[in-house]
């Protein structure tokens, strides 16, 4: 295992505790870890995952049946793309839709949110022994750099109940798990409390009675305890240890936790975004991508008002998600606006789907059900040609007419449009190499710019 | 009906005959066995020093006592020893102490519950990761223990496995699965029946063959064909499972003495075979998987013992003596080809007795060697020239962590279940990992050490009772105080310059300038420490 060139050195390590030790404040020559990565001419590309939890209804989204007895009371809405209609309750977004690729023709067998979910998370379905890490694991081991102050994987308040294993690095190791901000573990159903106080990242500073003189000290005595053992232990759990114990203080101590502070952003452009967990966490995104992060997911699992979980609208499908897309619009809209005007909207990928869709026939509980043969996702922003629609349901929504699209094929198109070989493999846990899209899948040539 | 009184006499009887208090007597059969394990142990280092000399590497020095406690405790009983049991270690003078905390681990319920977990781990994966799967567990949980407790030998646990009845009766199933005599059912469950996952699953368990490329293709590297894998599917081709695809709720039936499979997705019907191609002799009303039994716990299958033997071996060592343990192949060789032949040999000549193979391997030298190389590069992990560092499983962390910390434990089963108590999310951060000697450690888990509420707790002068009671113990001055932590957490006393270090960084009273404050501070540290986190 090699040492990267940034890694604390012992005498570093001491230097850095002696400096708080004595009262100063940070150390400069820490602050250039986390600016090397942000102002790096050659940044790699972004992706910013809205993960929709519960499987959104295209039928009131993007994907809508004006007229036919499935479609229910929604309008469609024009949008500045001539040709795409989407939800009236989108209107933001719509200004928007010249950067959105709309992919209408989604099919899949998987109707169990657990299965499903891990199958579009990891892309592949779970089956035996193999543990598949999710695409933000396998994307951001590409992009990322060890070395940097911030992880390379963020997950922004998941709701990981119904399919936990696709929450894991899988067979990669948790050096490519998420750093979780917003950690409610596996509630769901609960309307999420004030947003300040939920997006935390978890763990990052001690307990409030610990201050930082204390703090120090511990660092101290902790650091004098590991150089006799790590020298006389050589190999890779020691240092690996040693290691994230290195990063997680560099994180704590750094420039680099102030990414995670809201309160910085102006008061306006946080009421654009929408003042709840989603839209600020999208709001969070931008500032993560500004400072090198290269994966971020968004979960949107609820609203005040809806006790399950999310967009799993088998009932009162129309009132929660008009709720839902009234939380979802102004987020969307703003993180795109945003990302445009900071010139990042060119080098990072949005993409936004839930694990299925939703039946055309309406329940008796003016519900709508698990669907999985003929739904929609949308991608958006670097490498995508916006504006454009892909594949196409029939008339009632049952099925797809043109153009069907595999789960492999979507994060085939994932994957190249953050100038990533989809056909890359890692070696699993069963000593088996496996892809990052699996085998034979091939990306949407059709809207990738 | 012979009268109860009869009973309470015979029973009273043997009572006073052996008070019950008093370490048993070992019997005959016990006393030959605890002579054959020395003997093993014995040859077991013979046949590593014998590699050692011929590659000319020298061994490690053997671990001293608190090293070895620790290493034993967690090995055997899943946790690291608590102060007083490591106290009356390293004060006993006598020359046999190392035996008699092998037996006194063995006998204790830690060893079953330890056990019980493993195997839980490897028959249920899917239960860590998917929290449906997990209340088909617990009644697994309940079926390990039992065969652990009743020190059941290996082959008659693995055979009871093979051929459990279906039950497709779905009252019956939950009713079972919740409340029922304890079985292995779940484990078809999980499955959800499916012949192609049983063949795979149970061929890298029991038999260190990974069959699982040769499903849909002639493996690339290895010996088996798609034919092969298909024809050990046969053997399970009965089972069916009555729910939709998938469920691994639905009940599972079984045609009785089903013997052959048909390819999914052609034409081709496989009868079942042996992987070792010899033709299964089909006796009269005899049921296709007890057939499959026989052959797999059969004194000369070539797999059976051997595979697990090696899976022990990779328990106790870090690594097997084949590498991955479950990957039996011509990539793969034995590192010690003799040795595991004579302990596969030992193994199947003893009963498949569990603790008679865990007794050879503890009592051996190379088991007892240091984690500490005199080279700065350490030779070849399979040589076993030193003990390797290991990392902690997500169950042997926890235990750890709460007999350091004195924290109270809730039944560890209810944790299991209370998907968001802080426990259960703390120990979701530590998932295991298959490699323990290039073990990983991430962000989050170094912060969740550092700064999480159970470590904060457990780390408060006030809040936490162990370091309260530490703290203010009238009998036991800075130094005495110092070493009762070391104890807790790397089970050794610690050395001059360390305490001198410590007993002046305290004296002073630290940040805080208060001196239980600075003692607390030192907890903190040895807690998040690389040598309490990790096995050496």
């Amino acid at each position: 295992m090699s040492r990267s060139a940034l890694q604390l050195s012992r005498r570093e390590w001491l230097r850095l505790s002696a400096a708080g030790v004595l009262g100063g404040s940070m150390s400069g020559w820490l602050e250039r870890f986390a600016s090397a990565a942000a102002d790096n001419p050659q940044r790699k590309r972004a992706c910013i995952l809205l993960w929709m939890n519960g499987g959104p209804s295209q039928m009131d989204t993007f994907d809508l049946k004006p007229g036919h007895k499935n479609g229910g009371p929604y309008k469609e809405i024009a949008t500045s793309v001539p040709g795409m209609k989407f939800s009236e309750h989108l209107p933001r977004l719509a200004k928007h839709a010249k950067h959105l690729a709309l992919v209408r023709s989604m099919s899949t067998k998987e109707g169990d949110h657990s299965r499903a979910t891990y199958y579009l998370r990891t892309g592949y379905l779970p089956q035996g022994p193999v543990q598949y890490p999710p695409i933000g694991s396998t994307l951001s081991k590409e992009l990322g750099s060890p070395s940097a102050a911030l992880p390379s994987f963020v997950s922004i308040a998941p709701v990981p109940f119904l399919s936990p294993a696709a929450y894991t690095p899988g067979f990669l190791g948790p050096e490519y798990a998420p750093l979780i901000v917003g950690n409610q573990g596996y509630n769901f159903g609960q309307p999420q409390p004030d947003y300040e106080k939920t997006l935390k990242v978890e763990d990052l500073q001690p307990p409030g009675e610990i201050k930082q003189p204390q703090e120090d000290a511990r660092l101290e005595l902790l650091q004098g305890l590991q150089r006799d053992f790590v020298a006389k232990h050589p190999g890779a759990p020691a240092l690996s240890h040693q290691s994230a114990y290195e990063r997680a203080v560099r994180l704590m101590r750094t420039a680099a936790s102030k990414a995670f502070d809201l309160k910085d952003e102006p008061p306006k452009l946080r009421d654009r975004y929408g003042r709840n967990v989603f839209g600020q966490g999208c709001l969070l995104a931008r500032r993560l991508v500004e400072r090198g992060v290269p994966f971020i997911e968004v979960t949107l699992s609820s609203v005040p008002g809806n006790n399950g979980i999310a967009w799993d609208t088998h009932g009162q499908n129309f009132e929660l998600v008009k709720k839902l897309s009234e939380v979802l619009d102004p987020a969307w809209a703003t993180l795109l606006e945003d990302l445009d005007q900071r010139g990042l909207l060119d080098t990072t990928l949005v993409v936004w789907m839930g694990e299925f869709g939703r039946t055309p026939q309406i329940n008796p509980q003016q519900g709508r059900d698990h669907f999985a043969n003929a739904w929609s996702t949308v991608l958006c922003g670097g490498g995508i040609k916006g504006g454009s629609i892909y594949g196409k349901t029939s008339p009632d929504g049952m099925t797809v007419k043109d153009n069907p699209v595999s789960v492999p094929n979507f994060l085939a198109t994932v994957a190249q449009a953050v100038g990533v070989d989809p056909t890359k493999q890692n070696m699993s846990n069963v000593g088996r190499p496996i892809r990052i899209a699996d085998a034979g899948s091939k990306p949407i040539k059709e809207v990738l710019s | 009906m012979i009268r109860p009184r009869f009973w309470i006499a015979a029973l009273l009887a043997g009572c006073l005959a052996a008070p019950v208090w008093a370490d048993a007597a070992p019997t005959d059969a016990a006393q030959r066995s605890r002579e054959d394990a020395r003997a093993l142990a014995a040859k077991i280092d013979r046949f590593i020093a014998a590699r050692l000399a011929a590659e000319k590497v020298t061994p490690a020095p053997v671990a001293d006592d608190g090293a070895y406690l620790r290493r034993l405790s967690l090995d055997v009983i899943g946790r690291i020893p608590s102060v007083s049991e490591t106290r009356r270690f390293l004060r006993d003078p006598g020359s046999i102490k190392r035996e008699q905390s092998i037996e006194r681990l063995l006998d204790s319920p830690g060893y079953v519950t330890n056990f019980s977990n493993i195997w839980r781990d490897l028959l249920l994966p899917e239960a860590n990761a998917d929290f449906q799967q997990r209340f088909l567990s617990a009644n697994i949980e309940r079926w390990l223990r039992k065969e652990f407790a009743d020190n059941v030998p290996y082959d008659r646990m693995v055979r009871e496995l093979i051929t459990l009845p279906m039950q497709s009766n779905r009252q019956n199933m939950f009713y079972n699965l919740r409340t029922g005599a304890p079985s292995p059912l779940a484990f078809y469950m999980s499955k959800q029946g499916k012949p192609e996952n049983l063949a795979a699953t149970t061929s890298r368990l029991f038999l260190g063959v990974r069959l699982e490329c040769a499903q849909c293709h002639n493996h690339p590297f290895g010996r088996w064909t798609r034919e092969q894998f298909w024809g050990q599917a046969a053997f399970f081709g009965g089972i069916r499972s009555q729910g939709n695809n998938n469920n691994p709720f639905a009940p599972l039936s079984e045609v009785a003495n089903r013997r052959e499979l048909a390819i999914p997705g052609t034409e081709r019907v496989v009868q079942a075979r042996f992987l070792d191609g010899k033709e299964p002799v089909w006796r009269y009303k005899a049921d296709t998987r007890n057939t499959l039994a026989d052959w797999m716990t059969a004194a000369d299958n070539p797999f059976f013992a051997k595979a697990a033997v090696n899976r022990l071996w990779a328990h106790f060592f870090g690594v097997g003596i084949v590498e991955p343990v479950d990957d039996f192949s011509d990539k793969n060789q034995p590192s010690h080809p003799e040795l595991l032949d004579e302990l596969a040999r030992q193994f199947a000549s003893h009963g498949f007795d569990y603790r008679f193979l865990i007794r050879a391997i503890t009592l051996s030298k190379t088991y007892q060697l240091s984690s500490v190389h005199p080279e700065s590069t350490p030779p070849d992990v399979q040589l076993f020239a030193r003990m390797p560092v290991k990392g902690l499983s997500q169950d042997q962390l926890y235990e750890s962590l709460i007999v350091a910390t004195g924290t109270p434990n809730p039944n560890a089963n209810q944790r299991r279940f209370a998907f968001n108590s802080p426990q259960n999310i703390f120990q979701a951060k530590f998932t295991n990992q298959e490699k323990r000697t290039e073990y990983q450690t991430s962000i989050p888990q170094a912060l969740a050490l550092m700064n999480s509420k159970m470590i904060a707790d457990a780390t408060h002068p006030q809040r936490s009772e162990f370091l309260a009671a530490v703290t203010n113990a009238p009998f036991l001055d800075t130094a005495g105080r110092i070493e009762t932590l070391y104890l807790a957490t790397l089970s050794r006393k610690p050395r001059a310059e360390e305490l001198e270090h410590f007993r002046r960084y305290i004296e002073k009273g630290g940040a805080a300038k208060d001196p239980k404050t600075a003692l607390a501070d030192v907890f903190w540290a040895l807690l998040n420490s690389t040598e309490f986190f990790l096995n050496h």
